[in-house]
């Protein structure tokens, strides 16, 4: 008898495996579209004023490289002129123009992806010049320094020099070159002597942090060559930086990302936000330019008005998969089949908290309410509608009292399932009346865990993109269903309700 | 751990839930059957052709209309049980043991009116108490006089025998007395006690109480264990039929013993519960595995599989 049951679910398990491999091998879909990279909303703003001719502003703009990409690029320029230049160090933005008495906005808008790099080496760089400030004698009191270093490998000629750098040169030839240096340029200029006398290709880096948030000066750091990759040294050449990954370099050869002639710029910022939602537009337009099979079928194909409602919507079967393990595996009671699920759909709009108040607060008012009801002797239905009624009233007036008082959140209760939550009243009434209050308030605990559970699962923008992108892996939640169905087991709950056969007496 | 405590169950015998469903309910009780059980007018229509008792219809109300009649409907009955046609879990009857003109005493000596009676009706009317929220009938019904076997063991109310029936052949049994918890009831779940009884005698074996295995009623303090049940063999005839005469091969069939008519068919159950295991300290699945492996022979008449289930399980 279960053979047809598990025959099909192993089917659709199959049919879901095809898909996937086709779309993974034959399409080159990624395997795990979600994690394989970030995607950060890149925006950069200031306020340009001419001093009374022409102007000059040149900005250094991201600029694509293996593991990098750079999409929906954006530039306002108001009414100067915008060209945009390639040079050797970077890209760089650049605005020319006069603006009126009160400035200009500039600004620049860009998607950032990162990806995995995945093999492709950065090209060993040649050995640049000697900062441009140092003389002649001062560069041969460094090679004297670091003679003795030339025989070491690169990494180790790098922490030797960073060794240097925190001693202030313990010892009398170095203590007099460090002290006389230290008071003529900076710190950075000091090390990219030291680097360059040890034959170490190094540059100063300027560029911004791909972190969430907002930052009026860009960064600057060092990068040393270690033979196999540049290696990201603070400013003073005092500690590594352990984070490079997330820097995002503007300038790699000491020329300032912001640059401005004949005029005054203020209010720089620089700010990034970290985005899943790029990784939709990057699938989104990998996928709606192909004309493969499966590509013409994708759910990216849809009109981008409907696509939002069919990320939710193919994350509610997860829902109700979990609903099935914890009745008919576990056997904990929830009230209703799907209230649950209608829950945590509702809590997209009111946010976990108030949604979970309003669980709470709907329950117990209403409860009140229907002992009241009971004794004015009302037909079921008439009841329950006017249950309906007085939770609506009750939201309403929570409105206003929220917009007088300013509380946003209370107003945003969306399409809640108020019906639903009047269901879920005179079963929760029902529950305690026939079973007593501790069952009722258990059933309600595990229906409030299932929708808190189950709002996770459909605001995980992670499952919502891999669902979108393999809405076959529908077929396999159907599968788990289809075998949770013929599941004959005991439920963990008869374990102990049955505990008295376990006894060995 | 839990893979041995779900090895002990099956060794024990002990039918789950899940299985119950989807290997005996849904396998051998056919949907469209299920009005023949769950609507007390069609089983008694039904055991009224197989000629077993039934407790006697004075009237179904079908609708509020025929409610403004009510005080006339009730004028020449003196006690008398007001219920859901298609009730569970004995929700929503009220049982009438005496009255004056207006004044009714319920069994458990609550007064009420019959301006309660009639709201009560038009609820049950609206579906509250039914199985699936649908609107539903009312039936007014005579009231049961328990047999005075049971009383020692009962707090208030009317106890009832659950037998379970399994394609035609009786295969466990219980007797369920109400306790004070269970305010007269005669509801597991509700608090009352369950005794096992042994199929071959008719005699009481173990007796659970809330899930706890008890020997002496919890109110009255007398012994619940080693008590014969009176027309027993009545009673596995009755039960038997009820497969003959609904189709449904896997049935809870509730009997109550009437002080001057004997053993009267209550109800019948389409999804009998578990917790008879409990009150018989024995699993389910090993006599119904046990009945799937009799000879085809027994199954033939009634009396067969009696005898055959008298002897073997």
């Amino acid at each position: 008898m279960k053979r047809p049951a598990v025959l099909l679910a192993l089917g659709l398990l199959i049919l879901t495996a095809v898909l996937l491999l086709y779309r993974i091998i034959g399409l080159g879909y990624p395997v795990l579209p979600a994690s394989t990279g970030q995607a950060f909303h890149f925006k950069f703003d200031g306020h340009i004023k001419s001093d009374g001719g022409d102007t000059t502003l040149s900005v250094a703009l991201p600029s694509e490289r293996p593991g990098l990409i750079i999409s929906e690029e954006y530039f306002g320029s108001g009414s100067l002129s915008f060209n945009l230049f390639r040079k050797e160090s970077g890209r760089y933005g650049v605005w020319i123009g006069q603006t009126g008495r009160d400035g200009e906005i500039v600004s620049y808008r860009a998607m950032i992806l990162m990806r995995s790099p995945g093999t492709a080496k950065p090209k060993s760089p040649v050995l640049e010049k000697y900062p441009p400030l140092t003389n002649k004698d001062e560069q041969t009191a460094a090679e004297k320094i670091t003679e003795r270093l030339k025989l070491l490998p690169l990494p180790e000629r790098i922490e030797t020099i960073l060794k240097l750098m925190e001693d202030s040169g313990s010892r009398p030839p170095e203590l007099t070159f460090f002290k006389f240096m230290e008071g003529r340029y900076s710190q950075s200029t000091l090390l990219l002597t030291l680097f360059r006398a040890a034959l170490i290709p190094a540059r100063v880096v300027d560029g911004v942090r791909l972190t969430e948030g907002i930052v009026t000066k860009p960064l600057t750091w060092i990068e040393a060559w270690n033979g196999q990759t540049w290696e990201g040294l603070s400013i003073d050449g005092k500690e590594t930086l352990k984070d490079q990954a997330t820097l995002l370099a503007l300038t790699v050869d000491g020329t300032p990302v912001v640059h401005v002639a004949g005029g005054k710029i203020n209010d720089t910022r620089w700010d990034i936000n970290r985005q899943i939602v790029g990784q939709w537009r990057h699938n989104y337009e990998h996928i709606s330019r192909s004309e493969r099979f499966l590509d013409r079928w994708s759910l990216f194909r849809l009109p981008t008005e409907f696509q939002q409602t069919f990320r939710i919507l193919l994350l509610v079967p997860i829902g109700a998969l979990l609903i099935c393990i914890l009745r008919n595996i576990i056997g904990f009671p929830t009230f209703g089949i799907f209230m649950p699920v209608l829950m945590a759909l509702s809590f997209r709009n009111t946010g976990l908290i108030y949604g979970l108040s309003i669980f709470a607060g709907v329950i117990l008012v209403g409860y009140a309410a229907r002992r009241f009801l009971d004794r004015l002797r009302l037909l079921l239905v008439p009841r329950m509608s006017v249950l309906l009624t007085l939770v609506i009233v009750c939201f309403t007036l929570l409105a206003l009292f929220g917009n007088k008082f300013g509380l946003r959140q209370v107003m945003a209760v969306g399409l809640l399932p108020f019906v639903i939550l009047v269901m879920t009243i005179e079963r929760f009434f029902v529950v305690v009346e026939e079973h007593g209050i501790r069952t009722a308030l258990q059933t309600s605990a595990g229906s409030a865990a299932v929708a808190f559970i189950t709002y996770l699962i459909i605001s995980s923008e992670t499952l919502q993109l891999t669902f979108f992108i393999y809405p076959e892996l529908l077929l396999s939640i159907g599968a788990l269903q289809i075998l949770i169905g013929r599941y004959t087991g005991y439920r963990l709950s008869e374990l102990f309700r049955f505990r008295e056969f376990r006894d060995p007496s | 751990m839990i893979g041995q405590a779900f090895q002990q169950l099956k060794e024990a015998g002990v039918l789950g839930i899940n299985n119950r469903n989807a290997e005996y309910i849904m396998r051998y009780n056919p949907r469209s059957l299920y009005p023949l059980v769950d609507n007390k007018v069609l089983t008694k229509r039904l055991a009224k052709q197989y000629g077993i008792p039934t407790p006697v219809l004075f009237h179904v109300i079908e609708n509020y209309g025929s409610m403004k009649n009510l005080k006339t409907m009730l004028e020449d009955i003196k006690e008398f049980v007001v219920k859901p046609a298609s009730g569970s879990g004995g929700s929503g009857i009220i049982l009438i043991a005496e009255r004056t003109r207006n004044v009714f005493l319920t069994q458990s000596k609550k007064v009420v009116t019959l301006e309660y009676l009639s709201y009560h009706i038009s609820d049950i009317l609206s579906g509250i108490f039914s199985l699936q929220g649908h609107e539903d009938h009312a039936i007014i019904e005579s009231l049961i006089h328990p047999d005075q076997v049971f009383s020692a063991v009962t707090y208030q109310g009317v106890p009832d025998v659950r037998i379970i029936v399994y394609r035609g052949v009786p295969v466990m049994a219980m007797v369920r007395l109400p306790t004070k918890d269970s305010d007269g009831k005669a509801n597991l779940h509700r608090g009352a006690i369950g005794a096992g009884i042994e199929l071959g005698t008719g005699q009481t074996i173990t007796a659970v109480h809330k899930s706890k295995i008890v020997t002496h009623h919890p109110d009255t303090g007398n012994p619940v264990s080693g008590l014969q049940v009176p027309h027993w063999d009545t009673m596995l005839s009755i039960a038997t039929l009820a497969t003959d005469m609904t189709g449904l091969g896997y049935i809870g069939v509730d009997i109550v013993i009437d002080r001057d008519r004997g053993p009267v068919l209550l109800e019948l159950n389409a999804r009998p519960g578990l917790a008879i295991q409990m009150a018989n300290k024995s699993g389910l699945l090993k006599r119904l595995e046990d009945v799937d492996a009799a000879p085809d022979g027994i199954f033939t008449t009634p009396e067969k599989r009696i005898a055959w289930a008298k002897e073997n399980l």
